[in-house]
């Protein structure tokens, strides 16, 4: 009996995988020469081999293809995309779910150091951090310092922020920087509204 | 070279934050008697010039003031007062090509994902599309459809919950980023995207 499941089970992965692979290769086929093609393709089996998400490099040779970017500059963004990847999947932890790892690359490309994920997923161990990380990779993006921003972010976790209200706050930010604030100030005074009755303070 | 310590936040930045939201945070304290007293001894002190001016300005007046001189200052008041409404309502800006774009989820649905509403402005538009990292950046995928005035081009799209980059496509080549999104970091091959984040209803 187990035999026949372990069987059953080895021939449906047999035949899955592949499907998968076939579909990939479909839509890599038809954008990308085939020289980029099959080096894009290495990346990517090379990536899912390590339990990296594999889809979001399959999307940067996509957008490459569709902005006409030559082989060489789409081979480059997939390369560093599946670094940026593996650096998150190894700071955030091998649990994380894809969702996770993606806004985690994000964040360390904006320039947040690995470390500040690692603290970041230890504070939330069994919630999801993909929005704690989007948005902390937003802020960056739009010019508040990554050190302010990270503890501002990883104070409101520790709070137990919900995804929404984080969503909020980066919008709150967003628009005093639009009203004139510089992004270092616009952080400030949202923080300031999100902390009514103490101020944010570092974790041990 | 910023030290960071094992959060990769700088510790000086940390107090410096926490500092600056304690004395916001202060309530500002003003004796109202000892604050007349000054001022009017501020006054009493001023060269007779400046007292002249702060007198005439205290003492009450009759001002005569044409009917349509009047109404003309209230047209004025009332335009300027419902244009500051308009300005700083969400997704009411001033428009005009590229402005006003509007991101909201708006349903959710049959498998629970959400439905995000993506919105443009382009009057002189013959098509625009929507392009991103959930529809393989295909051109062709989802045009946004036109409605019959005022050139705003929008369309509803369900997006899994995460992190997404994406960006409109204007009459087939010209590519625009979403000015009412948070503009992505990471190599966008000359062409900046958008970031959205969608969040997991499921998830805090």
């Amino acid at each position: 009996m187990t035999r026949r499941v372990l069987s059953l089970l080895s021939l449906a992965l047999a035949l899955g995988a592949p499907t998968a692979l076939r579909a990939q290769d479909a839509r890599l086929d038809a954008r990308l020469d085939a020289r980029t093609r099959d080096a894009v393709v290495a990346v990517v089996d090379s990536a899912r081999g390590a339990g990296i998400p594999s889809e979001p490099l399959v999307q940067k040779a996509l957008e490459g293809a569709s902005k006409h970017a030559d082989g060489a500059r789409i081979l480059t963004a997939v390369r560093m995309l599946a670094r940026e990847l593996g650096d998150a999947r190894s700071a955030l932890g091998p649990t994380s779910s894809d969702a996770e790892v993606i806004a985690g690359a994000s964040a360390l490309h904006a320039g947040i150091a690995p470390a500040a994920l690692s603290k970041m997923r230890a504070s939330r161990a069994h919630g999801s951090l993909t929005v704690a990380l989007a948005v902390l990779a937003d802020l960056v993006a739009r010019g508040v310092p990554g050190d302010t921003a990270t503890t501002v972010i990883s104070a409101l976790t520790v709070a137990g922020a919900q995804d929404t209200e984080l969503l909020r706050f980066q919008q709150g930010v967003e628009r005093e920087i639009a009203q004139g604030a510089t992004p270092a100030a616009a952080l400030g005074v949202r923080a300031q509204g999100a902390f009514p009755t103490s101020p944010p303070r570092r974790t041990p | 070279m910023r030290q960071h310590d094992e959060t990769g936040n700088t510790p000086l930045a940390d107090e410096t934050l926490e500092r600056a939201v304690g004395e916001l945070r202060r309530p500002l304290r003003v004796n109202a008697a000892l604050f007349d007293a000054r001022v009017m001894d501020e006054v009493l002190r001023a060269p007779s010039g400046v007292r002249e001016h702060v007198e005439r300005l205290l003492r009450p007046r009759t001002i005569r003031v044409s009917p349509l001189l009047a109404l003309a200052a209230g047209m004025l008041f009332a335009v300027s007062v419902a244009g500051s409404i308009l300005y700083v309502l969400p997704g009411r800006a001033p428009r005009g090509e590229g402005t006003s774009a509007e991101r909201s989820v708006v349903a959710r649905d049959a498998a629970g994902s959400p439905i995000v509403q993506f919105g443009f402005v382009a009057p002189h538009a013959s098509s625009v599309a929507l392009v991103g990292d959930f529809n393989n950046w295909d051109p062709k995928a989802t045009p946004l459809h036109a409605a019959s005035t005022g050139g705003v081009w929008s369309v509803e799209v369900p997006i899994l919950p995460g992190r997404h980059l994406y960006a409109f496509v204007v009459d087939g080549t010209v590519w625009r980023p979403d000015p009412a999104a948070p503009q992505a970091t990471g190599e966008d091959f000359g062409e900046p995207n958008s970031a959205l984040t969608v969040a997991d209803p499921g998830m805090r």
